[in-house]
């Protein structure tokens, strides 16, 4: 796909022409450092911008032909987000925020005890009825993840999730990841420019100037660059 | 509870000093209107009230030949068997020339209006002798209450000053007689006999040479609702004399026509403080919606549709509506509690007839309602227009 910001003289190539596909179950990273456009990629996958060019599959839908509504119900059912800054809805609490995204599904049934159980699973069981507001960056990343996978989506997306966490949490943040995906199965795209904190992985994706390159050998990757 | 709808509440609430200024401006727009309809209302339904009890009654019938020949007993006998019907009395005016003297001074005034009234059934039918502020109500063929500024232009006529009366008869003779005042009238407003003289009836009769005639019969019922209904029974059992009757609305609209359109004018300077209110749920809604950036942003992120997010911020403008509405509501009706309860007056003028409209009251809180609403919509398609991508980038 490609991504063009702006006109004429102002014309930015976000994206150019990156192309990757992600498995069923693969933890992917993308790397690359600051303004190579891994973060335009996250949000054309994750359908919250439109490529200027070329298509985006998911579960074998092609995404790009979906109108507004489609797009939400997609986002909704089939993606799951993790932002940098947890963004929690402060006005609810911890609970209420991962069952956000099943009560805009309308799709209520046992989705109370599913929460809990998430919450429980990463760790947040005693934390549940506080207000967003009030508890520690790591929990609201935790919460975050357990939002990400209340409505099993097909793919979670995480931009920068341990970015604004000291090294400890992060570890603990990537271990959770991890061990959610191996145990649900799921899918995980991570934009990271923090490749070490994540170890082993099934696929790593560098993004260096709008471009997609498999690996993250950086030599490997200026290689294939020329 | 609908999650749209808890959200809506969440980021209401936990914004109280958006929320008490939205509501604020709902109250102060319900309150505006509230107190407007006390006063204008209130004064308007006083006027009507003092014409009916000191002049014109429910029902006031007179004559296309100027006076009325058939005998009061007969008509009052008639009415008063009509089970809505209080009472029902007679009543002839006329001009005069009166003049006393005072301190060694002769004071003269002419073209002083006067009434000649039935001092027994008067006092059922009206409540003028209730405005005696000095001394009684006429109780004799000689005795006289003079309006207070009747009494202040003859020189500070007191209780038990004579003063002589001349009245040009039928015929055009003068015929002056002598009275003693009796008592002096004022009345709250000045909408009572405060410039008028009153005698008795059949003294005045006897002035103008009109024996046995009457100028109006003042009918007072004890369902003013029943007026019209009254009234048009009283001219279908008189059908071969000339007759008119006016319900109290007939025969004192022009008195209130100038003021039925000053009230509509005021209703509409209420109406549009309202939508002053309304402009000011906008802003704060924009501010909201401002605040709220990310978090809509996030939302659209987690799946919901634009429709979802204008339904959250509608919700606001109905929350802010309902409250708004209630609190109005509930100060208007306590603002109308203590006008009433105070018989409220301005500088000891006509004291307002204060009542509950429901009917108004139930308006006026719905239009807020409905108005908070409608402000809502554009800040809420504002908040729908916002991109996930661009909304999240807000801090």
């Amino acid at each position: 796909m490609t991504k063009v910001y702006g006109e004429g003289e102002n014309k930015v190539k976000a994206l150019d022409d990156a192309t990757l596909s992600v498995e069923q179950g693969e933890i992917a990273l993308i790397v690359g450092s600051s303004g190579s456009g891994k973060s335009t990629l996250l949000n054309m996958i994750g359908l919250l911008d439109r490529p200027t060019s070329g298509k985006i599959y998911i579960d074998g839908i092609d995404t790009t032909t979906l109108d507004d509504n489609k797009i939400s119900s997609f986002r909704n059912k089939k993606l799951g987000f993790i932002f940098q800054f947890s963004n929690l809805l402060t006005d609810l609490t911890v609970l209420e925020n991962v069952l956000l995204p099943r009560q805009i599904a309308g799709t209520n049934n046992n989705a109370e005890k599913e929460a809990r159980d998430l919450l429980k699973a990463v760790g947040l069981e005693d934390q549940m009825n506080k207000r967003a507001n009030k508890i520690s960056g790591g929990q609201a990343q935790r919460a975050a993840i357990a939002r990400g996978l209340i409505n099993k989506p097909s793919i979670v997306l995480a931009d920068e999730p341990t970015g604004n966490l000291d090294s400890v949490t992060s570890n603990t943040i990537v271990q959770l990841m991890k061990s959610m995906a191996k145990k649900l199965n799921q899918t995980f795209v991570i934009v990271t420019h923090d490749r070490q904190h994540f170890g082993d992985v099934d696929k790593v994706i560098t993004i260096k100037d709008g471009k997609a390159f498999s690996g993250d050998m950086p030599s490997e990757m200026e290689v294939l660059a020329k | 509870m609908e999650y749209r709808l808890r959200l809506a509440k969440r980021m209401l609430f936990n914004k109280k000093g958006s929320l008490i200024g939205a509501v604020l401006a709902v109250t102060i727009g319900i309150l505006v209107i509230h107190v407007n309809f006390v006063i204008f209302q209130g004064l308007f339904d006083a006027i009507v009230r003092d014409i009916s009890n000191y002049r014109n009654g429910d029902i006031l019938v007179t004559d296309e030949a100027d006076y009325i020949d058939k005998s009061d007993l007969s008509v009052v006998s008639w009415f008063e068997r009509i089970p809505y019907v209080e009472a029902a009395t007679p009543r002839l005016s006329s001009t005069a020339e009166m003049n006393m003297t005072k301190n060694g001074k002769l004071i003269e005034e002419t073209r002083v209006p006067i009434v000649g009234i039935d001092p027994f059934r008067d006092i059922k039918a009206s409540t003028v002798h209730e405005t005696i502020a000095d001394g009684s109500y006429v109780f004799s063929r000689n005795s006289i209450v003079l309006g207070s500024n009747v009494a202040r232009d003859l020189g500070g006529a007191e209780v038990g000053d004579s003063v002589k009366v001349l009245v040009v008869d039928r015929f055009g003779q003068d015929e002056v007689r002598r009275f003693t005042v009796s008592g002096i009238a004022k009345s709250p407003g000045g909408q009572g006999f405060d410039y008028t003289a009153v005698i008795h009836i059949d003294t005045l009769r006897d002035m103008m040479s009109r024996h046995g005639e009457t100028g109006s019969f003042m009918v007072k019922l004890n369902d003013p609702t029943k007026a019209f209904e009254v009234k048009e029974f009283f001219l279908r059992s008189f059908p071969n004399d000339d007759f008119l009757a006016e319900t109290i609305e007939e025969s004192a609209e022009e008195q209130l026509a100038g003021f039925r359109s000053g009230i509509a004018m005021i209703n509409m300077i209420g109406y549009f403080g309202m939508m002053s209110s309304a402009f000011a749920i906008v802003t704060i809604q924009m501010m909201l919606v401002n605040g709220k950036t990310r978090e809509i942003g996030v939302m659209r992120s987690i799946g919901a549709k634009r429709k979802d997010i204008l339904i959250i911020f509608i919700f606001q403008g109905m929350i802010i509506g309902a409250i708004g509405a209630g609190v109005g509501t509930a100060a208007g009706l306590g603002y109308t509690f203590y006008a009433k309860e105070t018989k409220m007056s301005f500088n000891n003028s006509l004291p307002l007839e204060v009542s509950y409209n429901w009917e108004k009251i139930i308006q006026t809180a719905l239009t807020s309602f409905i108005l908070a609403i409608i402000a809502s919509l554009y800040p809420s398609y504002r908040a729908t227009k916002l991109l996930p991508v661009e909304a999240m980038r807000t801090v």
